[in-house]
């Protein structure tokens, strides 16, 4: 079977009409054919009952921490940003009285508010 | 446990001789379904080295999660259904870490490609398979696999992935329209 051919082949076996069991076997045929290394069940074996499990799960969790840890860092990174924008729109300005919301305030009303005179 | 010599045919018996620590049981199921699991994962991923890895992942991930296999599927769906999500887990994962560190990152895993085949028609064929299934969307290339590779019908195909009938028939429509595309430049 030619390039052109299985390409014809490819596109009919997405048809809702067409038997997705004989386009398999087709390509299986021509040399379409997928399988794992001949000691995959041994490895397989090997790891399911022995130590090897433990290890997979604890590169899981890894895993997931790494994908946990960039989850909240970015909702933390865009929480960061909104506030400085909207520190910029009601001050004008990002510097660090107006970060402490002290931008507009003058000495004597932080004295009275420290004090409560 | 171990039996000196059976055969086990029924697959009730076979998980429950893996739950009792039978390893020749679970041998036993490794090696029926791993040509099928290989479809799905190197179907999805590229024949690379690597995807051995990830089907490895999905019989150890069977095996922790076998006592909670009621028998109401097919143990076949069963497999099939993590095959699938492990994969595409792993295609999320190489897509993380392929935009952190390189745009062409994907394209240097098919350096690793091992060629099986004898032929070089059959070669090419497999090649052509391979590349146009890569360049398409996971979400259609996972309805393409089930069905070009697995043989499996809509509804099967449905019942693995857990989509409405729907879903799978209008995105088959679209991988259709996707495929002619990619075969197109191939």
């Amino acid at each position: 079977m030619n390039p052109s051919e299985i390409k014809k082949l490819l596109i009919s076996s997405l048809e809702s009409d067409a038997d997705p069991i004989e386009v398999s076997n087709r390509l299986e045929e021509e040399g379409v054919t997928y399988n794992f290394s001949k000691s995959f069940s041994d490895r397989v074996i090997d790891r399911v009952f022995s130590t090897g499990l433990i290890v997979t799960h604890e590169v899981e969790y890894v895993k997931n921490l790494s994908f946990a840890f960039y989850r909240i860092a970015l909702t933390g990174i865009a929480a960061i940003v909104l506030l400085l924008i909207s520190i910029f729109l009601m001050e004008g300005s990002i510097t660090f009285n107006s970060l402490l919301g002290l931008s507009n305030s003058h000495d004597e009303s932080i004295v009275c508010l420290l004090t409560g005179n | 446990m171990i039996k000196e010599s059976y055969n086990l045919t029924d697959e009730t018996e076979l998980v429950k001789a893996s739950l009792a620590g039978d390893k020749r049981a679970f041998g036993q199921i490794v090696t029926r379904y791993q040509k099928m699991v290989a479809r799905t994962v190197k179907g999805m991923l590229g024949d690379s080295v690597f995807t051995e890895d990830v089907g490895q992942e999905v019989f150890i991930k069977l095996y922790s999660s076998l006592s909670e296999f009621r028998g109401e599927a097919k143990l076949s769906t069963y497999i099939q259904r993590i095959a699938v999500n492990l994969t595409l887990n792993e295609i999320k994962r190489r897509k993380r870490f392929f935009s952190m560190f390189s745009q062409k990152g994907n394209n240097e895993m098919h350096e690793f490609e091992v060629a099986d085949q004898n032929t070089e028609e059959r070669r090419e064929a497999s090649e052509l398979v391979n590349k146009a299934l890569q360049a398409m969307d996971p979400k259609f290339r996972i309805i393409v696999t089930m069905r070009m590779l697995q043989g499996y019908s809509t509804k099967e195909t449905a019942e693995i992935l857990d989509l409405p009938l729907g879903t799978v028939l209008s995105r088959l429509s679209r991988a259709q329209e996707q495929l002619k595309n990619i075969l197109v430049k191939l």
